[in-house]
């Protein structure tokens, strides 16, 4: 039976929370692997383990709590190892590695955003922003809507101004957490944002980071933050905090 | 167990927090190349929608639409739910840097925008719990006047 790993630990990691339920139906008992002065949690893998949302949050659930008790390297969801054997050996093999990775995520979160537009909010600013959409909206409302020509027109300038501000408001929403964070690593390709970014956050940090969080919302309330934290530093173990919070792309730091 | 400031979970709906998660422990994490990973086909994550503007004609006619719903000569007795929205941009417009002060067009159009959200409510269930929650401070303002 193959062995699924959650994740990766120091040595001195303390023992697992009880009752801590892994992946599969029903779910599969926690154990731990030693190698290299390094502990693996691990679970036998179920058969024919598929990426249902049980186990996609049986994993983070078991990766949330053992990363309260110390630094933890999660690992992506559904990695196997033939064995027990070949967890220890990888341990081993790569502890040096594994060590460093450890200690500079030590004491530190992942905070994810997502920002949305409150279409409404957007639009409205979008409109008092351009005199020129103004126009052509009434001149479309005057002619009890406008051709269909008219519409497109005029729904196109409007998409238009929108994107626009989508762009800026994503480096924005970056720009302004940036500070609050150590290192930034863009969230997964996923439509639906117009911005999806993750930071690193030091534990002691967390409260000043979601301050920061909520100032960005209060000064732009035509944008829509969610905000998922503290969690296990997916976006920041290989090869870590790669970029430093300060060297955004393209990005340059605006006087406040 | 050290648990830091409360979780922070969505800005909305639970669930779509819950996806928020779920899409970096798909995509993110360690990966050991001695290591097989489980096959990804046919994920059983909750579906979002796609809310950035995409360029196609059906957004062009819907930004038409909700911009013909606009009266922009209209006055604020048109709209009820009024006094609170302009409050807020007012307020907001102070408070962005960049934004820049509202003008009295721009208000103008604040009460055809809170007419078209009056009528456009039931449609809005995703993101009406912030809006809501914003408004809710400013009733309570207005009424201890």
């Amino acid at each position: 039976m193959s062995t699924y790993v959650y994740g990766i630990t120091a040595g001195s990691h303390s023992s697992l929370p009880e009752e801590l339920a892994g992946v599969g139906d029903p779910a599969r008992p926690l154990r731990t692997v030693e190698g290299g002065g390094l502990t693996a949690i691990v679970s036998d893998a179920p058969e024919g383990l598929r990426p249902k949302r049980r186990d996609l949050l049986a994993h983070q659930t078991v990766l949330s709590e053992a990363g309260a008790g110390g630094s933890v390297l999660p690992m992506r969801f559904g990695s196997l190892a033939p064995d027990d054997d070949a967890v220890a050996q990888v341990l081993q093999e790569r502890a040096e590695h594994y060590r460093e990775r450890l200690a500079a995520l030590d004491g530190r979160v992942e905070y994810n955003i997502k920002a949305t537009h409150n279409e409404e909010a957007v639009l409205y600013r979008v409109m008092s922003e351009n005199p020129e959409l103004r126009a052509l909206a009434e001149s479309n409302r005057r002619s009890g809507g406008g051709s269909h020509e008219d519409k497109l027109r005029l729904g196109e300038m409007v998409a238009q101004a929108v994107q626009r501000l989508e762009s800026t408001d994503a480096d924005e929403v970056r720009r302004q957490l940036e500070p609050a964070a150590e290192a930034v690593s863009p969230g997964p390709d996923s439509t639906g944002w117009l911005a999806n970014v993750s930071f690193l956050v030091p534990r002691d940090g967390s409260a000043r980071f979601v301050e920061a969080v909520d100032e960005v919302r209060k000064n732009n309330p035509h944008l829509e933050l969610r905000v998922n934290g503290p969690l296990p530093p997916y976006s920041f173990v290989e090869p870590g905090p790669a970029e430093p919070a300060r060297t955004p792309s393209g990005t340059v730091a605006a006087e406040e | 167990m050290s648990v830091v400031p409360a979780q922070q979970s969505g800005g909305g709906g639970g669930s779509s927090g819950l996806y928020d998660v779920l899409e970096l422990v798909l995509d993110r994490g360690l990966v050991i190349d001695a290591f097989v990973r489980v096959s990804l086909v046919g994920i059983e994550i909750l579906k979002i929608d796609v809310r950035v503007v995409v360029a196609s004609v059906d957004t062009y006619l819907r930004f038409a639409e909700a911009c013909n719903r606009l009266d922009l000569e209209s006055g604020p007795n048109k709209s009820t739910g009024l006094p609170e929205l302009v409050g807020e941009m007012t307020e907001s417009g102070a408070r962005g840097k960049s934004k820049g002060a509202l003008s009295g067009a721009a208000q103008t159009i604040s009460d055809a925008f809170s007419q078209a959200r009056d009528e456009g409510r039931g449609e809005e269930s995703r993101s009406e719990s912030r809006p809501r929650a914003r408004r809710a401070p400013a009733r309570k303002k207005e009424e201890s006047e």
